[in-house]
């Protein structure tokens, strides 16, 4: 290889990995050595120089009011920083996006709601009763559920809230969900679920963060049974959990 | 909770935008990327701009405008000229945006735009000693920089501070310039930098490498020019040659 060979191979691969050939003409021509050297120093002095420089804050002002007075600026509307996950998650979420998954969620919540047969047929004030009203007065049947280590507390069954005449009623699709869902959880806390502890840290992580999603969800639900994202977003999170166990199960085994 | 914890298969992905995200930009960037801990995500910005969101506008040109802000001031070598620039570039990407399709990405798109608003200014100032056509064509044997073969070399090699890079960087022709900013300072890999310019990734490494052989000849001009004029302060009547 000659020296303006060597140079192609620079100019086409870069400073990386030479070929063999180009290492056996380095290692004989000092003015190539030199090229090479040179070639890193620049580089590095380069690696050393700032990407990214502040710009004054007159450029934004000047900016800013150019867009105003051109019109593209259409509403002034203030996006705090400190906005919560919810808002961000809400704001990004599109309905479409939802669709296939919260039918799949749907089906599995409506399975299980079947299943589940209505202890005296309901009453007519008791079906018109919103999901979360339903699932408050349906909480006695739960009652003799042992505690889940995962349930959010607010969910925790609450006696003085459920009114005597619809203790009858059948759980909401939703509560139904959450409790099967709950149930598979019980064994989650004694299982290796993974050889590597790392992944196993994170799975648990994993289903700590989405036991908070649901939590918030149900908590929105509460406040405003109205919410029909929130109801969307919660069915979705049940789906996500319940995929999430199928996946810890999976690749885990139980200690006992 | 890092997202690349998330367990492959799972769809708990969806919800990992729960969290804030940090470092939100997109794109291929190989180092420095801006770091923010903000609530909306770059596709969420760009969106809300599109509607004429005067907040997402603020947030693009944070997320964005330190890196544009630094490749115009190492193209035009002046802050004066670097802020009008930044905010030429920036008014034509607001201008623009509701024709963005995400078919590349944000950064990359606004990348263009600036280097194109640059090299435009260049031209309308250009001198007759610049030679802007060192840009994107293949060069001619005769423009481009040589390497004397067998000549004694100046090595570079704990001689190069970012002062005299940064001078020597100034006196490139703009193509040369502008690759190897957005190589070996700004991190681009040939691929992006071939979507910025408009080249083929070929183009974009032979151009990086001219302005390497370029770059290393300026210097070595600079250190014999430091050579001398120490040479001539220790021979000079006041100096003693103790």
């Amino acid at each position: 290889m000659h020296c303006k060979e060597l140079e192609s191979v620079l100019e086409a691969e870069g400073l990386g990995q030479l070929s063999k050939d180009a290492r056996l003409h380095l290692a004989t021509c000092g003015s190539c050595q030199g090229l090479l050297a040179d070639f890193n120093s620049i580089t590095e002095a380069a690696k050393s120089l700032p990407a990214e420089v502040n710009p004054p804050d007159r450029i934004w002002i000047s900016l800013r009011a150019q867009l105003e007075a051109e019109g593209l600026i259409k509403e002034p509307v203030e996006v705090s920083e400190k906005a919560s996950w919810w808002e961000s998650f809400a704001a990004a979420w599109k309905l479409r996006a939802f669709a296939a998954v919260t039918a799949a969620a749907l089906v599995v919540a409506a399975a299980v709601y079947v299943k589940r047969v209505p202890l005296n047929g309901g009453s007519d004030t008791a079906k018109k009763q919103t999901p979360v009203e339903s699932s408050r007065t349906s909480q006695t049947q739960l009652a003799a559920v042992p505690p889940v280590t995962a349930v959010p507390a607010n969910t925790a069954p609450t006696k003085e809230s459920v009114p005597p005449k619809t203790k009858e009623l059948a759980p909401s699709p939703s509560e139904s969900a959450s409790f099967t869902l709950n149930q598979a959880e019980l064994d989650v806390p004694n299982m290796q679920l993974a050889g590597n502890s790392q992944v196993d840290t994170a799975l648990r992580q994993n289903l700590r963060t989405l036991n908070a999603f649901i939590a918030e969800c149900e908590l929105r639900l509460k406040q405003n049974p109205q919410d029909e994202l929130a109801r969307e977003y919660l069915y979705t999170a049940y789906q996500q959990k319940s995929d999430l166990l199928a996946a810890m199960m999976e690749s885990g085994r139980g200690d006992n | 909770m890092c997202a690349s914890s998330v367990i492959p298969g799972t769809t708990l992905g969806a919800t990992r935008r729960i969290r804030p995200i940090s470092g939100a930009a997109t794109g291929q960037l190989a180092r420095q990327r801006p770091a923010q801990p903000v609530a909306l995500t770059e596709a969420e910005a760009i969106r809300l701009a599109q509607a004429g969101n005067a907040a997402a506008f603020e947030f693009l040109y944070q997320l964005h405008g330190r890196r544009v802000y630094a490749l115009c001031l190492r193209m035009v070598g002046n802050p004066a000229d670097a802020e009008d620039l930044m905010q030429e570039a920036f008014l034509q990407l607001f201008r623009k945006i509701g024709t963005f399709r995400g078919e590349s990405a944000f950064s990359t798109w606004l990348h263009r735009m600036t280097v194109n608003v640059v090299l435009m200014r260049l031209r309308k100032k250009s001198l007759p000693t610049d030679s802007l056509e060192e840009t994107l064509e293949p060069d001619a044997e005769n423009s481009a920089p040589k390497r004397d073969v067998g000549a004694p070399d100046l090595r570079l090699t704990g001689a190069v501070d970012r002062v005299n890079l940064e001078r020597c960087i100034e006196k490139l022709p703009p193509g040369y310039r502008t690759v190897f900013v957005l190589h070996d300072v700004q991190g681009y890999e040939h691929n992006e930098i071939a979507d910025i310019m408009g080249c083929s990734v070929g183009n974009s490494k032979s151009q990086l490498h001219k302005a390497r052989t370029r770059l290393r000849e300026l210097l070595q001009e600079e250190l014999r020019q430091q050579a001398r004029e120490e040479r001539k302060a220790a021979k000079s009547p006041t100096g003693s040659l103790d």
